[in-house]
Formats: C-alpha cells, structure tokens, sequence
C-alpha cells in the first residue's frame, strides 16, 4: 500500500469516526429532547447541539471526495444524480399524501423520513460502480 | 474507445494494482479503462502515454479508426 492510499485510508476512519459522533450527537440530542425537562433555550441548544459535528462529516465528505480520483468522482456524481431527485420525489409524495390523509407522525415526520436518504446515496454508489466493475 | 492498456501493462509484468499505484488511481479505475467502460480524461490519458513512453493514439484508438 503506498503513502497516497495509506493517507486516503486514514482520511475514511476519520470520516467514519466524525460520522459515528455526529450520528451520536444527534440521537442523544433527540433522546434528551424527548425525556429531560428543560427550558426552551435549553431545548434549542439541545436541537442544534448536533450542527458541528454535522460541519465536521461535511468537511470530512468533501475533503473525501476532493481526494478521490477522476473515475471515483464521476461515480459520485452519478450516485447523487440517483440520489437527490429520489429525495425530492419522497418529500413531495410525503408532502402530498399528508394532505390527503393523516399520515402517522412517528412514522412519516421529516423527522424520521430522513433516515431514507443515505440509503438513496448508498444505493446510488452501488448503482453507479456496478457500471465501471 | 479501444485501447490496448491491458497488453502494456502485461508487457511489463505489472498487476492492475502496480499500474493504478503508478497512475495514482484507484485499480477500478484501471480495470474501468482496460475494459473500456470509462474512457480516461485527458489529463490521466497523457500521465498513461507518458508511463508508456508512447503517444496517445498509439494506445487510444475511436473505434471507427480500429475498424477502418
């Protein structure tokens, strides 16, 4: 393995260190807002407590990707192109059966629906490398 | 595209691995090119020739100038 994959390696256990702490933050963040009393500034702290880490995974993501090489982009690009009208597609179905029928909360919040979105991604990377294999 | 990628790299004794690792890319990206589902950007097509020590269209070639 040569120094430029070492450092690429490294580069995607920090991304999946970020990832899981970011992941944590946010469950925690729900977890007290659901069963801890608190004041309503606390409450928005609480809520946005998950933001930097999310800023982190960005970081990380798009540095990831910066390092890729050309083929490894292209994928990318495809996996989103799959992606992100999937996500418009869910957000205005859901957005539309909401209007016609009560959909259950704990169920179909965007709460929850955007659980649906890395499995969007990662399917879209599946999807896309099948083609270059 | 046609290209004879994979007859270089086999002259030399060199696996996709050692090949990518020269390139500084990834083996899928080797494999895609080799197999010609990725057709390289211009700038990974001149860092190819020059590993080679070759020109360009000596190792990429439209295939309507393979068959003509």
């Amino acid at each position: 393995m040569n120094a430029s994959s070492q450092s690429t390696r490294r580069s995607w256990i920090v991304l999946g260190v970020v990832t899981l702490a970011w992941l944590a933050a946010y469950f925690a963040a729900r977890w007290l807002l659901k069963h801890a009393e608190m004041e309503t500034w606390l409450r928005v702290c609480v809520a946005l407590f998950p933001l930097p880490f999310f800023g982190a995974f960005l970081w990380m993501f798009i540095s990831g990707v910066r390092s890729m090489d050309e083929l490894q982009r292209k994928i990318q690009l495809e996996a989103l192109a799959i992606a992100f009208p999937l996500a418009v597609l869910l957000l205005m179905t859901l957005g539309l059966l909401q209007r016609a029928v009560d959909l259950p909360f704990e169920d179909w919040s965007y709460a929850h629906v955007w659980m649906y979105l890395p499995l969007f991604y990662f399917g879209g990377v599946a999807i896309a490398s099948r083609r270059y294999q | 595209m046609k290209n004879r990628l994979k007859v270089l790299r086999a002259e030399r004794d060199w696996s996709q691995a050692e090949l990518a690792e020269r390139l500084e890319v990834s083996r899928q990206t080797v494999n895609a090119v080799e197999t010609g589902k990725y057709e390289p950007s211009l700038s990974l097509a001149f860092r190819i020739a020059r590993l080679f020590g070759q020109r360009i269209e000596e190792i990429f070639q439209l295939d309507s100038e393979s068959s003509s």
